[in-house]
Formats: C-alpha cells, sequence, structure tokens
C-alpha cells in the first residue's frame, strides 16, 4: 500500500499513513522527567545544538557503538542520496523527515523500530515543486494532552498530524492539510505557453526544504525557491513569512519580505521593483524568544542572485535579519547585512540566542553566523549592534544596468572566521610550482575582498569574480552551535569553497533578465536547485543540453586554495573573540596521496564542503565529516569527530560507512545517551543512525 | 488487512537494511580503471548522452551543483575508491536520470561512465568498456595509480 503510486494527479493528495499499533502503549507515562529531549530541529528556540549530557564524553567516545539504523531508500519511489534532517526526540518517540517521498516516520528512539509512517502523494504538484526531497525535518506541539506533528510537504501543504498515529488530524485547515500557495497576499503564479503569468496552484514556484518552527500555539513557515544564479525572469512569487494557528490552521500574521506599496521599505525598490521581483523568502531555520515574545527571520536573496539591475535600491528584506512580534509579526527591527544582494549571501542558517554579558553587563543578543564569515551579533530587544558596524566603502563594478551599494557595513567583532574574499595569497603555496600553477588559473579571474562584484564574462578576460565566503562559503543551512553556559558558540565554515561568478548576456529564449551567471564561450542553461526534479512525481529531463570543454578550477585534483579547507571556529560572545580554530576533517585523499606532494609534511586539511553541522555537549563539539576518504586508520568512511570543546583538541573518533549529511543530535532516555546523525551521498543512499556506548557487561 | 500491511511494511522496512554498497569484492590481481578499460570513441558517445541527460543537474563541466554531487574531482573519486566499476555502473544505471531511473540503456550508462573516466584523467584503451554489472564488477576503481608490475 505504501509504495503505490497515487495514480490522481488532482490537487488532493492522497494520505498513506501506516501504524504499527504500538503508540498507544508508548504514551506518555514511559516519559522520566530526568530524561532529556530534543524537541524542536536546532534543540530549542534559541538555535543553540546545545544539550547539556555528558555519559558520551572524551573518556569513552572511541567506544561508541551503532545501536539501531535505519535506511531511507523504502520512504519513497527511488533512493535519496541527500538525507539532511535532524530528528526530534520528545515524550520517547523519535520523528523524522525521510526518503524521496519525505515521509514522516515516527521510531523507538531505543531501537529504531518503525512505530508509524505517514506520507503525501502529491502527484505533478510534488514533481514540479522548487525544493524536493527529504527535508530537513519538522516541528512538534502537545498542550500537555494532545500531541501533534507539523511538516510542509515537497508541493507545499502544510500537514499537522496525530503525533501518536500518524493519522492527519482533521480539524486543522481541510482534513489535516493547508495549502501553503493560498492565503498568501499574492496569488501564486506561473508562466504559461503563451508567456502569460498566470495563476498556477500546482507548478506555481513556491515551497520549502526547512523544518517548521512551532512557538507556543503559532507554528512558523518561511518560503524557499529554485536556484537564483539563472532565473528565467524578474518576476517570481514573493517569499512571505506567515504564523498560523497550531489547532485551527488560521493564518495569524503575515510578513511581507518584499513590502507592498505604503509599507516601510518599499522605496528601497526603485522603478517600482518590488511589485515584481519575487523571492526575498525564509528557507532556513528561525528562532523564537517565547519570553520577549520576538521571532528572527534571515531572510534570503531577491530574484536573481547575481544581477540586480532590475531591482535598483537597497532591496528590503533582501539579506537582512528581521525581528517580529510573534504574536502579531509586525516588525520590531531589523538588520540589513548586505546592501542590494549581488552575492547570493543569503542568510543560510538559524540565527542564535546567547544570554551574554559585555563590559560587566548582561546582554540578550542574537548572533547570525553567515555565508560570509562574518558573526553579527546585535542586542534582540533593540536591533542595535553590540560592536560597531561601520558602513565601509565596496568596490563599484562595472556591469551595464546595475545599481551598486556604495558601502556595507562590515562588523568589528567578532574577526571574520572564514575566507570571505580571494586574493594570491589564498592560492595553494606547498611548493612555488603549485603557487605559480595557481596564480595562472586565477589570472584569468578578478580578485578581490569581500563584497567584490562580479564581472561580465569575456573570452580575453576576466572569466568573472573568483570569489570565496559567497554562494556556498562560510557557514551555510547547518548552522552553528551554542552553549549558554560558557557564552560560546561553535562555527563550523567552508574556508575554500570557490565560487567563481560571471555574467553573460541572457538568451531571450531562456530569460527576460539582461544578465545571468554564465562563462564567455559557453551556451547558457539554467542551474537547477537542490532537489529539484530529483524527488518522487518529478517530470522527465529536458532533451537537449549543449556541448562544451571541461576546465577545472584545481590543479591535478588540489584544491585552487591553500588549506584549512573546512574549520570549527570557537569564539567567545561575551569578548567577540576566537578561542580556538580548528581544521575539522580528515586531509581529502586527493591531497594526502598526491604525487605532487610525496614526501612533505601535510597537516589535516579540514575539508571543502558546506554542509557540516555541528553539536554541542557537556564536555563536547561533535561534528561528521561531509567527505569521504581511505586511509590507514579506516576503510572508505567518513569519521565522527568529537572535540573538546574548551580547547578544539579532538578527543575521539567513531567510523560513519557514509558522510554526513545531516546535522547530528542527541538525546537521553532511560539513562542511556544517543547521538543520531543522517547520513548519505556518493553510493551511500539515506540512513539515519543512531550511537550509543555498549551497555554495562558489552 | 491490518495483519498483512504489518507483515508488508516490515518487509520493507526489513530489506531495505541491506542496501548498504557492498565493498569491492574483486581479487588483487584484476583490472583497474588505469588499465585502458574503454576507448576514446565510446567517451565522445558517452558526452553527447551526457550532455543530453546529465549536464542539467551535474553541470556540463561535471562539478555538479547544490541539486548533484560533482563527478570529477576529489570528493567524487574518493567516494568510489575501493569500490568497483560495477558499482558505479549499477548507481548509474539503477537511480539516474534521477526523473526516470532507469530509462537509459546498458550502452548508453556504459558509454557515459566512459566519458566520466576520461574526465577524471584515467588512460583509455583498445576495448570497449563492457555493459554487464557483473562483468564490469571485475574493473577496481582506483583513485591512485598502482605501480607498475615487474
Amino acid at each position: 500500500m505504501f509504495l503505490r503510486k497515487a495514480k490522481s494527479v488532482t490537487l488532493l493528495p492522497v494520505c498513506l499513513a501506516i501504524v504499527f499499533g504500538l503508540i498507544p502503549s508508548r504514551a506518555s507515562a514511559q516519559y522520566k522527567p530526568k530524561d532529556t529531549e530534543w524537541p524542536t530541529y536546532a534543540a530549542d528556540l534559541a538555535g543553540t545544538r546545545y544539550r547539556p549530557l555528558d555519559q558520551i564524553n572524551a573518556s569513552n567516545f572511541n567506544d561508541l557503538e551503532i545501536a539501531w539504523r535505519i535506511k531511507t531508500d523504502n520512504f519513497g519511489d527511488r533512493p535519496e542520496y541527500k538525507l539532511e534532517g535532524t530528528p526530534l526526540m520528545v515524550n520517547g518517540v523519535l520523528y523524522a523527515t525521510a526518503g524521496s517521498r519525505r515521509a514522516v516516520i515516527a521510531l523507538d528512539p531505543e531501537t529504531g523500530e518503525l512505530l508509524w509512517i505517514h506520507g503525501e502523494h502529491e502527484g505533478k504538484r510534488g514533481g514540479a515543486a522548487p525544493r524536493q526531497l527529504s527535508g530537513r525535518g519538522l516541528a512538534y506541539w502537545s498542550d500537555g494532552k494532545e500531541e501533534r506533528i507539523f511538516y510542509v510537504t515537497p508541493g507545499f501543504r502544510l500537514i499537522c498530524l496525530n503525533a501518536k498515529t500518524g493519522q492527519r488530524v482533521p480539524s486543522f485547515g481541510q482534513d489535516g492539510i493547508l495549502d501553503l500557495k493560498l492565503d498568501d497576499d499574492q496569488t501564486i503564479s506561473d508562466w504559461n505557453d503563451k508567456h502569460e503569468w498566470v495563476p498556477n496552484l500546482e507548478t506555481g514556484e513556491i515551497g520549502i526544504q526547512s523544518a517548521p518552527v512551532v512557538a507556543g500555539n503559532t507554528v512558523i513557515i518561511g518560503a524557499a525557491f529554485r536556484e537564483g544564479m539563472t532565473p528565467k525572469s524578474m518576476r517570481n512569487n514573493k517569499g512571505h513569512v506567515r504564523g498560523f494557528d497550531v489547532r485551527t490552521g488560521k493564518r495569524l500574521w503575515i510578513f511581507h519580505t518584499i513590502p507592498m506599496k505604503g509599507e516601510f521599505g518599499y522605496d528601497t525598490w526603485e522603478k517600482g521593483s518590488a511589485e515584481y521581483t519575487g523571492n526575498t523568502g525564509m528557507w532556513t531555520q528561525l528562532t523564537v524568544d517565547e519570553q520577549l515574545g520576538l521571532v528572527y527571520l534571515p531572510v534570503e536573496s531577491p530574484t536573481s542572485d547575481f544581477y540586480g539591475g532590475h531591482r535598483p535600491g537597497n532591496n528590503l528584506f533582501g539579506e537582512t535579519l528581521v525581528c517580529v512580534d510573534l504574536k502579531t509579526g509586525e516588525r520590531k527591527w531589523h538588520f540589513q547585512l548586505v546592501h542590494h544582494p549581488l552575492w547570493d549571501m543569503d542568510i543560510s542558517s538559524a540565527p542564535i540566542l546567547a544570554d551574554i554579558t559585555v563590559d560587566g553587563k548582561p546582554v540578550k543578543a542574537v548572533a547570525q553566523p553567515t555565508k560570509q564569515g562574518f558573526l553579527y551579533i546585535f542586542d534582540r530587544v533593540t536591533g542595535k549592534p553590540i560592536w560597531p558596524m561601520p558602513e565601509k566603502p565596496v568596490e563599484v563594478g562595472s556591469v551595464p544596468g546595475e545599481w551598486y551599494s556604495p558601502t556595507q557595513p562590515i562588523p568589528s567583532k567578532p574577526p571574520s572566521y572564514s575566507r570571505n574574499g580571494v586574493s594570491v595569497d589564498d592560492l595553494i603555496d606547498f611548493t612555488p610550482a603549485l603557487h605559480d600553477r595557481a596564480k595562472e588559473i586565477a589570472s584569468h579571474y578578478h580578485l578581490g575582498s569581500v563584497y567584490t562584484p562580479a564581472t561580465v564574462s569575456k573570452l580575453e578576460g576576466p572569466l568573472g569574480t573568483l570569489t570565496l565566503g559567497t554562494a556556498s562559503g562560510g557557514t551555510n543551512w547547518p548552522g552553528g552551535s551554542f552553549d549558554p553556559e560558557t557564552h560560546i558558540a561553535y562555527l563550523y565554515a567552508c574556508n575554500a569553497c570557490l565560487e567563481p561568478i560571471g555574467l553573460v548576456p541572457a538568451p531571450k529564449e531562456i530569460s527576460d533578465i539582461n544578465y545571468i551567471a554564465g562563462v564567455a564561450g559557453k551556451e547558457v542553461q539554467i542551474m537547477r536547485g537542490p532537489g529539484e526534479n530529483a524527488g518522487a512525481d518529478s517530470p522527465k529531463p529536458p532533451k537537449k543540453r549543449p556541448p562544451s570543454q571541461y576546465v577545472p578550477l584545481n590543479i591535478d585534483g588540489l584544491p585552487l586554495t591553500k588549506p584549512p579547507y573546512g574549520t570549527i571556529t570557537a569564539i567567545n560572545l561575551d569578548k567577540g573573540e576566537f578561542v580556538w580554530q580548528i581544521a575539522h576533517g580528515e586531509t581529502p585523499d586527493v591531497v594526502r596521496n598526491s604525487d605532487l606532494l610525496k614526501g612533505m609534511n601535510i597537516p589535516r586539511t579540514g575539508q571543502e564542503t558546506y554542509n557540516v553541522g555541528t553539536l554541542v555537549t557537556k564536555s563536547l563539539v561533535i561534528a561528521g565529516e561531509a567527505q569521504v576518504t581511505t586511509t590507514a586508520d579506516h576503510p572508505r568512511g567518513a569519521m565522527l569527530r568529537a572535540y573538546d570543546k574548551a580547547t578544539g583538541k579532538e578527543v575521539g573518533a567513531v567510523y560513519m560507512p557514509g558522510p554526513e549529511s545531516g546535522s547530528p543530535m542527541t538525546y537521553m532516555l532511560h539513562g542511556k545517551q544517543y547521538i543520531v546523525i543522517a547520513i548519505s551521498g556518493g553510493p551511500y543512499s539515506g540512513e539515519y543512525i543512531a550511537y550509543a556506548l555498549p551497555s554495562a557487561g558489552e | 488487512m491490518r495483519k498483512t500491511l504489518l507483515i508488508a511494511c516490515v518487509t520493507v522496512v526489513v530489506s531495505s537494511f541491506g542496501l548498504g554498497v557492498l565493498r569491492a569484492q574483486a581479487p588483487a590481481d584484476s583490472r583497474s580503471v588505469w588499465d585502458g578499460v574503454y576507448t576514446e570513441e565510446q567517451a565522445k558517445r558517452g558526452e553527447a548522452v551526457y550532455q543530453k541527460e546529465c549536464a542539467s543537474c551535474h553541470g556540463d563541466m561535471l562539478t555538479g551543483g547544490e541539486s548533484a554531487p560533482p563527478l570529477t574531482g576529489g570528493a567524487f573519486q574518493a567516494n568510489w575508491n575501493g569500490l568497483t566499476l560495477g558499482d558505479l555502473f549499477d548507481r548509474i544505471r539503477k537511480t539516474m536520470p534521477q526523473t526516470s531511473p532507469g530509462r537509459l540503456t546498458r550502452q548508453q550508462n556504459a558509454d557515459v561512465l566512459a566519458f566520466m573516466l576520461s574526465i577524471n584523467k584515467f588512460p583509455a584503451g583498445k576495448t570497449e568498456l563492457f555493459r554487464q554489472s557483473e562483468m564490469l564488477k571485475e574493473i577496481r576503481f582506483e583513485t591512485k595509480k598502482p605501480a607498475a608490475k615487474n
């Protein structure tokens, strides 16, 4: 029954839920107060990814064993190799999204036994969704009697489930479903065959892959779209943020991420561009201070990541941290991190709420990790920066028709924790010969510091601007962690995720935008987004792709930049200073085994990847590797590593058969601590693995 | 009915546990990707198929994107190091193109694999890559070129 594909392509999805009859016996009577739960995506609404557990510690981390595991291959009509979820563990049950269907599963947290499963067959609407596959998770709500699970389908429906049975709750929305493409202060639309922008609930572009957030009796949902490097049009649907009643699904409030006429910020969209520009969604996790009644919204880029000539002005609330009232959605304060966004510096992870002490005074702060490696820290009540963020002049580019902000705010403290520009000094320098080869490759590009704008791509050069700390740099969707006891934040960052940004005139049959991302001499093509056309029910690919020539941005496989390629940085938020910084991840095989480096003693380099999430416990920082290696110490696989959180010294590592693809979480149940992590990638399809210490006598 | 469903679903879930990729079982003296296991002509045919069927997600330079991993470079090679071409072939054959898995013929899949080997700078030879998974399982994917045999 579960695997049978629905034939219907109507807008009413087909719901499949199978209950194994075990839930009632796992009711709250079994729950022990000393158990430690993980009740929201990031452990708590403050986004800390912190649990003060210490059963698993430096002395025994290497003893961890697999307690249980579950492959996700059958939770959809095809296996998934991009499992990004972080499960919840609450009231004695573990909940997760899983598989290409984005099914919801409930498991016994001690054994991994499947308790129930729920899936929605959405037909064409699901297949056309911009963000498919299993997503990052779900949300839990309870009033002490009733328990509910919320998640959003690829086709952008908010589903409310009975947490005990996996069945939809009929009193919520329409039979447990809220169509998020409706009641959005806009008509979700798409282009038709005559190139007219017309209402279309089936293919109209909008969706989300992050987990909903429940605060009090409000469930808050953002929005995501396709990749924005090669948009088809300057016009798109807008990514407003909404709050809904957890009991009924009634819309309680909406925040317009692109202001409507008459609203604050409308004038930052010159020439009426707020009317047609879209995107500007909030696709990542948000955080909430329930005590203050405030919600912190990290907003992404407007339509067209790298060319903003059709949206002149600063473009509020693009790439802006916005604080709104939990009950009304009314804006309290905002701070635009990047004026007139041109670098795909979406605010990509949850803001972290941190109660800190600055110059002897207690401050309720919010700290925002970013792709550009700046940690922006504000008083979360007033929005005032903790340390000055002066507007500094930045390079103004020369792309025809572009509008440039002459300045950008630069945090004075803490210093940037990952590279956010490219200079010759950043290039590989293991040997002078390698450095010379890297300089030759880089000479085809424009280089510069943070906020150096893109160029038009020319065959004679530059091919574009070579950037770090942009689309996939710094901290991406997994976000950071924070220890509320020591006031130290732990941030993974990609330090070597190079992004060449060149612009080419867009062929009119592809886009109505003047310039889109591309390389001179190559035929332009639309780039696909994460999971797009990859989930269940998706259609066939386009027929024709242009031929082209392969041009690597590496030297015989060696990264063009010098190490460290990926880092974890501990930052004391009381002082705005680094405590330590380490390279995270085994040196890649291609570096360790390179003939060009034979005989050289190269310290661990870390890995060039953007999807590592960290977990903080009483004594450890824990993070997996997102790249596979084969070493003398372990067969092909990746390691889950533990560091002393005070010093950054590695204190243990446990083998994983595949790379980390979702952030780890932990919980304590019946006296035993577990760590659960999603792994997938390359030959390894999605799997959740739970680690625990051996039981006594084992 | 309920019992039937229970058994069916437990079977589905339990059967999924064994799907992890198996380690290469090839004997030590079998061939590897360094032994000229495809032809240049086959790689050219594969390029045409790749551009039509694969490039929109994996990129026309095989460098991947957010939606799809790179099919060249250190991370890609590390993923498959120690496995066999049969493992990689079956991953492609059974799960790609992701919008319509299994749509390409074995010959097309073998041609695409030949193109991927050429881009990853494994040498071409005089015979084409096999179309049978079992035979491809006898060819090791080794990132590092083995030392010359005496």
